[in-house]
């Protein structure tokens, strides 16, 4: 028996009336939806997409202003150290046209000379902090470890690194920003974390190449290093991150498992590595 | 109730008029399938005033089904999509070969048409949606055909359903639902003609697939 021979006559244009309107609701409620649910899933992807713009102008910011400080500090490198070396040696230079005892004449040559050394050290170290000599000719490896070198030789904090699988060298430009970042980062913890060790490994797991840094001082985690990457401060991180971006990597802030280490990992595509080589 | 009657007919001349028109727009569309069911179902009715035989009727019901379910093939993107207007193709020719000498023929294939198509407009309107060709959906001709055809068989399915169950005089009187809506159907077919080929996409969801 099918639903036609149940209904009588009479119900039919009951039943054809509400099935017709039912049938008419339901159709353009599912348009009226779908036309809806569109414009949301639009102004979604709008918001998303301006939230992206908002972020990347912030991290055009950042790097901007780091340039600038930069800049800043190399010309108050030469103004105010570079500058007065220069001046006091030229004085002593002069004191040999007025001054005719040889002895004097001596003297003041030799503290001449004894500027200019300084002049040269100095100017030296503004260029090594401009680009490290031993990343160029030896490496990352060999900069970073130099780097951990000197913060151990200081006495403040036990640094140490291990590279476990750097027999291939990264692109020049590449290790100088993979450098960067990891500079950046010893920079905060020396700065911010109250740590006694800190402790680096390079490892690489089929195309990927990981740094992890490891400390046991205060850290963040990823919520916090979003935040601050959100927000108008935290320049360094925004740094950290729009040098990443430009080698399409990865930064993961978390804590150990024993809840006592903070943990930063760098993750790299070594396939990006040779895409860029290609490109240039 | 007469004038209805004769506005639907008249209505069937405006998508057909409208395609002419502005042939350019619908090229490599598939609605020239959309545009052959238009001139179909006016010469079935013009042919049907003549001859007066259920033979005409029934035959423009299974071109009719045959016309919506190779729009729908061509214009789904998706496999399994495909698959199914295949099926129901199938299902369809079973039924109307199983039934054709049967007196009920005209009322079950035009009731298995309605499901038929609604299921294809529903699986439309759901690829429209979650893989759009226009920032808009509603920028889309497809978009206006498809709910032209999801309107028009829902709000029918019901009178086919128990179209044989009505008295002459009650068929007559509720035949009044399907000419409004036969009027609505052309009007949103000539929009979907008249409207002019959106061109911008997504660009949104492009951003979001890089």
């Amino acid at each position: 028996m099918t639903l036609l021979d149940v209904t009588s006559p009479g119900n039919v244009s009951v039943v054809l009336f509400f099935g017709t309107i039912g049938m008419l609701a339901l159709t353009i409620g599912l348009i009226v939806f779908i036309i809806f649910h569109q414009r949301k899933v639009i102004r979604y992807q709008m918001k998303l997409q301006k939230m992206e713009q908002d972020q990347q102008k912030l991290l055009l910011n950042a790097s901007i202003r780091l340039q600038e400080e930069e800049r800043q500090r190399i010309a108050a490198d030469l103004h105010d150290d570079a500058g007065p070396l220069l001046a006091t040696a030229r004085l002593y230079l002069n004191e040999n046209l007025v001054n005719l005892d040889k002895t004097t004449q001596l003297q003041s040559i030799y503290n001449a000379k004894q500027i200019i050394d300084d002049t040269i050290q100095l100017i030296r170290n503004i260029s090594h902090s401009l680009m490290p000599p031993t990343l160029k000719n030896f490496g990352l490896e060999s900069a970073v470890n130099d780097l951990f070198q000197k913060i151990s030789g200081s006495g403040s904090m036990n640094a140490s690194s291990r590279f476990h699988d750097y027999r291939e060298r990264l692109q020049a430009e590449n290790e100088l920003i993979i450098f960067r970042v990891i500079q950046e980062l010893v920079n905060n913890i020396l700065k911010h974390s109250n740590a006694s060790f800190i402790h680096l490994t390079q490892n690489t797991s089929g195309n990927k190449f990981f740094i992890r840094l490891h400390h046991d001082g205060r850290g963040i985690t990823q919520n916090d290093f979003i935040k601050l990457n959100k927000s108008n401060v935290g320049l360094g991180l925004k740094n950290i991150q729009s040098r990443l971006k430009v080698l399409h990597g990865k930064i993961f802030f978390e804590k150990d498992m024993s809840q006592t280490y903070y943990k930063v990992t760098i993750e790299l595509v070594k396939e990006e590595e040779d895409k860029l080589q290609e490109q240039e | 109730m007469l004038v209805v009657t004769y506005l639907a007919y008249f209505a069937e001349i405006l998508p057909i008029s409208f395609y002419l028109i502005f042939l350019k727009r619908n090229r490599g569309e598939g609605l020239w399938v959309i545009f052959l069911y238009c001139v179909l179902s006016l010469l079935t009715e013009g042919l049907f005033v003549l001859i007066q035989q259920q033979l005409v009727f029934s035959g423009f019901i299974i071109v009719q089904f045959g016309l919506f379910s190779y729009y729908f093939y061509s214009t789904f993107r998706q496999k399994n999509f495909r698959y199914i207007a295949l099926l129901g193709s199938a299902v369809f020719c079973v039924v109307a070969i199983a039934n054709f000498s049967n007196e009920r023929f005209t009322w079950i294939a035009e009731s298995l048409t309605s499901i038929l198509v609604i299921i294809y407009c529903i699986l439309s309107l759901y690829e429209q949606i979650k893989d759009p060709e226009t920032v808009f959906v509603y920028r889309n001709k497809k978009f206006w055909v498809t709910i032209a055809l999801f309107i028009y068989f829902s709000s029918t399915l019901f009178l086919y359903l128990f179209s044989t169950t009505l008295s002459r005089e009650q068929r007559h009187m509720y035949w009044a639902i399907n000419n409004f809506f036969e009027i609505l159907k052309n009007i949103l077919f000539s929009v979907s003609f008249i409207m002019i080929k959106d061109r911008s996409t997504p660009a949104t969801m492009e951003y979001i697939d890089n």
